[in-house]
């Protein structure tokens, strides 16, 4: 629960783990700006629900499904 | 800028109802799935197809309210999670109608649980400068799940009206009309110009208090069963159980059985005989009516004694489906599947929707991402889906054989679309989008909703497919008088009876099937019944069929989506494919002696 714990990508953390996001990575600038329409910004609660078959996550009130790679540019502050 | 009258409005306090040249056009626009089909239909009184998930509206829909005293033009927009950058096909019909002038009030409709999102888009809308009012919908939702808006404070920061609905209800509607006259330009962004998200989160973080809570236990159970691939793949099972027992058993064989061979083989059929010989004179007149290939005794006993059950069956099932916003969650399971051809999980919902009617489904490939995707989806929604009214002739056939003959068409079928999927993916150019997709909350569905809509679709399908299977069915008349009939049949003899390995006549009900398949596949029916079918030429007849292209209004509307040369392209590929996979089926059947 240390607050220090540095952030992790969202497609490596266990189901039912809760955080905050703190970064998307931008290399891919489409990727950013859809996930930003779909709320998935920097501050947004959330809570990871599912890994496989594909990456299922509640973001703020929002249940998202994403692929894996999509999943690996979002970092995510454990809570 | 036509709007200019109203567009250059200073204050709220300027009243906006008044004199005008033309009614006050009214926009409803927000993101995906937030109620905006509901809103509309509470305002205006006509029924926009609504559904519990994104992509239901991919059109414009126009209707009228009165608001006050005075009527208004009221828009129903496609859902939209944003209206700059990327946008999708059906994002940009919504960002035309306000870059164009062709709405003097905005109304964006907001989820209240999802304020976060709502406002994001607010910070967008802004800056076309029109006057808006924010309606904050599913306030009974958002309320069960701890989130509570100060609305009030909401609105004075913003400089617009903010309103409370929960339009499934009505509740909040009448409040909308009032403060539509308050409708203002929502006041400068501050320091933040530019930064949508940063603002939306300060602004929720503001407005909005989240008491945590999972009141939705029961909610968040099923929802997790119908995701997780242990308990998910045995509901998705169960469920096409259940639907093939609605549909296939007691829509294609109780039903029919009850209006075909109860209503029509022994009253109106009779009936009609009895009345055309004792009333009409002329023989030719006679034939055309209740001969052969009569037009009440094919033509309406196909349409309203076989197809209309399964239809009707089907669209009810397929409502509740819509409704309780299982099908998205599919699209988790099917994403690595379409990934590979070419296309993402979000695929599946125009797949899934092609079951009820090709037609509609290639309209909704506009949700897809890039242009490669949709020519993909528009191809494979022609080749492999069979829509509602084809499903009825095939449970009806293959239904009476075997499981075995059953499985094996759709077993076939789907193979082929995999590997012209898998294909397309690696031959056309462009690329996939990645697949990122909200999906809505589970919900026990009104039955009112599912039953209207299934109403609605009914009356759509006899409104629209019944006239063309008449038509058919006088063509086929025509031809047959002409004796161009026969010509054709021989002609094609080497391909249908050679190749095909199918009796002479099926080149008639082929003949049927290029206008739509089903009625095609009704003449296979007919003649399956009649004994002239054995069970293997069944099972070859129904996937040459199901592989054609669905109907005229399919290619038509192939057309309108993607240009003459694709549709075109699509259509010569298709019937190639379909010959070919016939061909080949019947060869393997025969060798390996199966015989269902």
């Amino acid at each position: 629960m240390s607050r220090s714990s540095p952030a992790q990508r969202l497609a490596s953390i266990e189901p039912g783990t809760r955080g905050h996001i703190v970064r998307v990575a931008r290399d891919h600038r489409d990727r950013a700006d859809r996930l930003m329409a779909l709320g998935v910004t920097p501050g947004a609660s959330i809570h990871v629900l599912q890994q496989f078959p594909s990456v299922v996550f509640m973001c703020d009130q929002t249940e998202l499904a994403v692929e894996p790679a999509v999943a690996d540019a979002i970092l995510v502050q454990i809570e | 800028m036509s709007c200019a009258q109203v567009a250059v409005r200073k204050s709220a306090t300027e009243p906006l109802l008044k004199l005008r040249a033309r009614p006050l056009r009214l926009a409803l626009v927000g993101n995906a799935n937030v109620g905006k089909s509901v809103l509309f239909g509470r305002l205006t009184g006509q029924y926009a197809v609504v559904s519990n998930y994104p992509g239901t509206t991919v059109a414009l829909t126009l209707g009228r309210a009165l608001i006050g005293a005075e009527v208004c033009d009221v828009t129903d927009t496609p859902g939209v999670n944003a209206v700059e950058g990327v946008l999708s096909e059906d994002e940009l019909v919504t960002r035309r109608i306000l870059e164009t002038g062709e709405t003097d009030v905005v109304i964006q409709v907001a989820d209240a649980r999802n304020l976060r999102r709502g406002l994001m888009l607010t910070s967008q809308l802004a800056a076309f400068k029109l006057p808006m009012v924010l309606v904050l919908n599913m306030a009974d939702e958002a309320r069960t799940h701890g989130v509570h808006i100060d609305a009030a404070g909401l609105a004075a920061s913003l400089g617009i009206p903010v309103v409370e609905t929960v339009a499934t209800e009505g509740r909040g509607v009448a409040a909308l009309k009032d403060v539509l006259a308050n409708a203002a330009v929502p006041n400068p962004r501050g320091d933040h110009a530019g930064d949508h998200a940063k603002w939306a989160h300060d602004m929720a973080v503001q407005f909005r208090r989240l008491q945590p809570r999972s009141a939705a236990r029961v909610q968040e159970r099923l929802s997790r069963m119908v995701r997780e691939p242990a308990t998910g793949l045995p509901i998705l099972a169960l469920v096409l159980y259940v639907m093939y027992l609605i549909v296939g058993v007691f829509g294609a064989q109780t039903l029919v059985g009850l209006i075909e061979n109860g209503l029509f083989k022994q009253f109106i059929n009779p009936a009609a005989a009895f009345l055309v010989n004792r009333f009409v004179p002329w023989a030719i007149v006679r034939d055309f009516l209740v001969g052969e290939y009569g037009l009440i005794t094919m033509g309406l006993t196909y349409a309203i004694a076989i197809v209309l059950p399964v239809v009707a069956t089907f669209f009810l099932v397929f409502g509740f489906l819509e409704d309780s916003g299982y099908i998205p969650r599919l699209a988790i399971f099917s994403d690595r599947i379409f990934r590979a051809m070419g296309l993402n999980g979000k695929a599946v919902l125009p797949m899934v929707l092609g079951l009820g009617c090709d037609t509609m489904a290639t309209m909704t490939t506009r949700i897809l991402g890039t242009p490669k995707e949709r020519l993909i989806a528009v191809l494979l929604l022609a080749l492999g889906i069979p829509c509602s009214a084809q499903l009825a002739t095939i449970f009806g056939i293959l239904g009476g054989i075997s499981f075995a003959a059953l499985m094996t068409l759709f077993g076939v079928v789907l193979a082929q679309m995999f590997l012209v999927g898998f294909l397309a993916a690696r031959v056309l150019p462009g690329e996939r989008s990645e697949f990122m997709m909200e999906l809505p909350p589970i919900r026990l569905p009104h039955m009112r909703n599912v039953v209207y809509k299934t109403v609605l679709r009914v009356r759509w399908y006899l409104g629209e497919a019944v006239p063309l299977f008449l038509v058919g069915t006088a063509l086929l008349f025509v031809l047959s008088r002409l004796g161009w009939l026969a010509a054709m049949t021989r002609g094609l003899e080497p391909l249908v009876q050679g190749l095909l390995g199918l009796p002479a006549r099926t080149t008639e009900v082929f003949v049927m099937g290029f206008l739509r398949r089903d009625y095609g596949a009704a003449g296979l029916f007919r003649m399956a019944r009649a004994g002239d079918l054995q069970p293997v030429q069944a099972v070859v007849a129904l996937t040459v069929m199901t592989l054609f292209v669905p109907c005229v209004a399919n290619f038509l509307m192939m057309v309108k989506e993607q240009g003459w040369k694709p549709a075109l392209g699509i259509l010569g590929v298709v019937t190639v494919i379909a010959i070919g996979t016939g061909a080949a089926l019947n060869t393997v059947l025969h060798v390996l002696h199966v015989s269902f």
